[in-house]
């Protein structure tokens, strides 16, 4: 699709970067070119490099790291060898960063004119007043609504998907000729990532500047860009067009991640199944193990006789070896519905009937019985284990819900426990921090799943993973729901996994149902706007593929 | 704790602290040993000695020597110190836990009373609560031990307020946790470094404080060996140029107090988690 006939911008040939005291380099003979009117992708798990390269491109390497070996040349020169003053105009002028975590890399006592017009006046000879305007147009560019009393707000007032637009004007307001984007929507909604990368990418195109996204998630590669660069540990394994590493990856690494990224077909648990022990007419009348009916969560406002309508009259039921998820955008209340049910948060009003019995209006240790049949799998592993509490004993603890257990027992118990989960036992003495996150993730499963429990709420169980990671961890719970016929509910925003790992789907928005169905008809027939809306904003790699008759991948192409 | 000691041992301030600190255990467990003659056993006719071969640091103005009674007075002066300071952690630590468990009117009146105590000058109120108790050595411990409490609590139940939101204590809560085995388990082992901190360096505070309360005859009485109320009863013959009476216990105070404020700084340095994650 590039002829690269266009303008060379940037020239990586071979380097080597390394870190005071590490053991091996940090890059080892990275080589690529970027020409003008290209989007190249750099794809890699946590550690791979991706940027520490982005940061040696600007020679802005973190403390106790340098370039030793090889060339990086921005239209023909040499970064390494321009003076000081020449890499500052190169920095923001001619290659801009665009980082994760917009909130954090804004000044917090700083209105968010300033800060960009500020960056143009670095590089630009322009009044004070003239870069203030310019701002505020950049600022409506980027789709920020009312951009002249906008450009007055502190970082603090923005949400993030907005702060993040600010960064990309920050970024865009030199008009540089090459743009780095490190992950710059990691965290944010889907459908605010499609609509910042749309814009990103959409002034990139429209101008004819260079962009290299960084990214973990192979459906941005898939949608936004070019060229794809693979790495890890530190090299390149393959860098090809994006349209050809779909089809045919080379390299065994990159196959094993598109493998891993792509979606699985619907949970062999299906209800039908499961109701096999039992008469399949007896199933449908059969009562639900999990009754939710017309929940409400109000959080006061204080200072104020206003509430916030975290869950607003939301009703559903799961029956027995069926998984629900609950998918919406960050603010939905999602989260919440699922701290209700294990009791963190009491309800404002209505009901939760747990096979049966209202838990709601339940004394604690009356509680108790359930907690041992309700458990919740939590959303960030690492901060939700204890730091000072090694493996055996974390996962040891929620046996205190069942009958007394000798220390040989539960030990045995761990042991099989961590088995389940797919662990080797040699961790039991382990600590998180030692951990990888994959593993943070297994042990808060291993967990909730101590107690053999009839229902788990699994809070974003994929959420911020490498994508391997993440497909193991969606191939382990589908391995659970069927060898032991867990009913769950799924709280998500990550729909790819939805549609591996659910039966029904329900979404929400403000606290609200806005509909619920069948996971199949839910992604194939949406009816409601929002649903649209958010399935839209999915970024499958398996689209880009529709143009390629490929039989055995039809089924993922829902 | 191997790996700690070792972190200690890079540091040269800690080394000296701990040398400084290991000295006093000497001094404390050798007392009979190292002292030539006893703290307490006055002798007119030795009366204001200069310093010599015979008695190191001279005598003061009872013929007691100096230098047995300054290697005698690290007993007392760490006993009151290091036992008050145990005493406030002791109690302090499950008052901050408890308070900062349960946020309800109970807990602001325990903060208020802290609150009243803290908004005395702490020298003040030691000097009153001592007068009142009777000028023994076990109550300037105990005084000193309320008066030290409130900091634990206070420091404990900061910890506290942060760590029970924390997604953890959730999820133990999930796990069937207590709200017993929340507090001690989950939330403490988590809630203890700095309070560790803080006892090395209230220890440093407590010594200064006996040694005050002692200097203005507020603290124990003669004829105790104790460094503060030997500089005071060396001040008073310090205009005739009666120098060592007074030098040698001050000198005994600096070194106590900063040995115990350079541990404090260095467990500080080693408590921080970057320090930890560079291990």
């Amino acid at each position: 699709m590039n002829t690269y006939s266009s303008e060379l911008l940037l020239d990586v040939n071979n380097i080597v970067v390394t870190f005071e005291g590490a053991d091996k380099p940090a890059i080892q003979d990275v080589s690529f070119q970027l020409h003008r009117d290209e989007v190249l992708g750099i794809v890699g798990e946590t550690g791979a490099g991706k940027s520490v390269l982005a940061r040696s491109l600007l020679n802005l390497l973190p403390e106790g790291g340098q370039v030793k070996g090889g060339d990086i040349q921005f239209r023909g020169r040499s970064i390494t060898t321009m003076t000081k003053e020449e890499q500052r105009r190169m920095r923001g002028g001619d290659i801009a960063l665009i980082g994760t975590n917009a909130k954090s890399l804004l000044d917090p006592v700083q209105t968010i004119g300033s800060q960009i017009s500020r960056v143009l006046r670095a590089h630009r000879d322009v009044s004070r007043r003239d870069a203030w305007d310019q701002a505020v147009e950049l600022l409506s560019n980027v789709g920020i609504v009312d951009p002249e009393k906008r450009a007055k707000a502190y970082p603090h007032q923005l949400s993030g998907g907005m702060a993040q637009r600010v960064v990309i004007a920050m970024a865009m307001i030199t008009d540089p000729d090459v743009i780095l984007a490190d992950d710059a929507t990691l965290g944010l909604d889907a459908t605010v990532q499609l609509q910042v990368l749309d814009l990103l990418i959409g002034r990139c195109r429209s101008s004819g500047k260079a962009a290299i996204l960084i990214t973990h998630d192979l459906g941005i590669v898939a949608h936004y860009c070019d060229r794809v660069a693979i790495m890890r540990d530190g090299s390149i394994v393959e860098i090809k067009p994006v349209s050809d590493f779909l089809v045919g990856p080379e390299a065994p690494y990159s196959v094993g991640l598109l493998e891993a990224a792509r979606s699985r077909p619907v949970p062999i648990v299906d209800k039908k199944k499961s109701g096999s022990k039992s008469s399949a007419v007896n199933l449908t009348k059969e009562a639900p193990l999990l009754q939710v009916k017309n929940l409400f969560k109000l959080f006061p406002i204080s200072g104020t006789d206003q509430v916030v309508r975290a869950i607003d009259d939301f009703s559903f039921e799961i029956r027995r070896g069926e998984t629900m998820a609950l998918v919406g955008e960050s603010g939905s209340g999602k989260t919440t519905v699922g701290q209700c049910l294990v009791r963190l948060l009491s309800l404002t009003s209505g009901s939760i009937l747990f096979d049966g019995q209202d838990i709601t209006a339940m004394k604690e240790g009356q509680f108790r019985d359930f907690r041992r049949r309700i458990q919740m799998v939590f959303q960030e592993p690492y901060v939700a284990l204890n730091p000072r509490w090694c493996v055996a004993d974390l996962i040891a603890e929620p046996l205190q819900l069942m009958p007394a257990m000798t220390r040989a027992e539960k030990l045995k118990k761990v042991h099989e426990l961590l088995g389940l989960v797919q662990l080797p036992t040699s961790l039991a003495g382990a600590y998180p921090h030692e951990l990888t996150a994959g593993e943070q993730k297994r042990i808060g499963i291993a967990r909730a799943l101590a107690t053999n429990p009839d229902f788990v709420v699994f809070d974003e169980p994929t959420t911020a993973l490498d994508i391997r990671v993440r497909s193991q961890i969606i191939d382990l719970v589908r391995d659970l729901q069927e060898r032991m016929g867990l009913s769950a509910l799924f709280i998500t925003h990550d729909l790819n996994s939805v549609r591996s790992l659910s039966h029904y789907v329900s979404v929400m928005q403000h606290g609200k149902l806005v509909e619920r169905g069948e996971t199949e008809n839910i992604f194939e027939y949406p009816k409601q706007d929002y649903t649209k809306m958010l399935l839209d904003a999915e970024l499958p790699i398996e689209q880009k593929e529709f143009f390629v008759p490929k039989p055995q991948h039809v089924g993922d192409l829902t | 704790m191997v790996n700690f000691m070792r972190e200690v041992l890079r540091r040269p301030s800690a080394v000296f602290g701990v040398s400084l600190l290991i000295l006093q255990i000497v001094a404390i467990i050798f007392a009979p040993y190292l002292a030539p003659y006893s703290p307490v056993e006055a002798d007119a006719l030795r009366s204001l000695l200069p310093p010599s071969g015979e008695h190191w640091f001279g005598t003061d103005v009872s013929g007691m020597d100096v230098y047995s009674r300054v290697i005698y007075a690290t007993r007392i002066n760490l006993l009151i110190s290091i036992s008050a300071v145990a005493v406030a952690f002791v109690i302090g630590v499950p008052i901050g836990i408890v308070t900062g468990f349960y946020r309800g009117y109970l807990s602001s009146l325990v903060m208020r009373i802290f609150d009243f105590i803290q908004s005395f000058p702490v020298f003040v109120l030691g000097m009153a609560l001592v007068s009142v108790m009777g000028q023994e050595i076990w109550n300037v411990a105990i005084v000193l031990a309320v008066l030290f409490m409130p900091i634990f609590a206070r420091l404990i139940r900061a910890e506290t307020l942060s760590l029970r939101d924390r997604p953890f204590v959730a999820a133990a809560r999930c796990s069937g946790a207590t709200d017993i085995s929340l507090m001690f388990r989950h939330v403490l082992p988590n809630a203890l470094s700095p309070a560790i901190v803080q006892v090395s360096i209230s220890i440093g505070m407590a010594i200064l404080l006996t040694a005050g309360l002692s200097f203005i005859g507020a603290g124990v009485r003669m004829p105790v060996a104790e460094w503060g109320l030997m500089v005071s009863s060396g001040a008073e013959q310090m205009i005739l140029g009666v120098w060592w009476v007074a030098l040698f216990p001050g000198l005994a105070i600096v070194i106590s107090v900063m040995s115990f404020a350079l541990l404090g700084d260095a467990i500080k340095e080693l408590s921080d988690p970057t320090m930890r994650a560079r291990r």
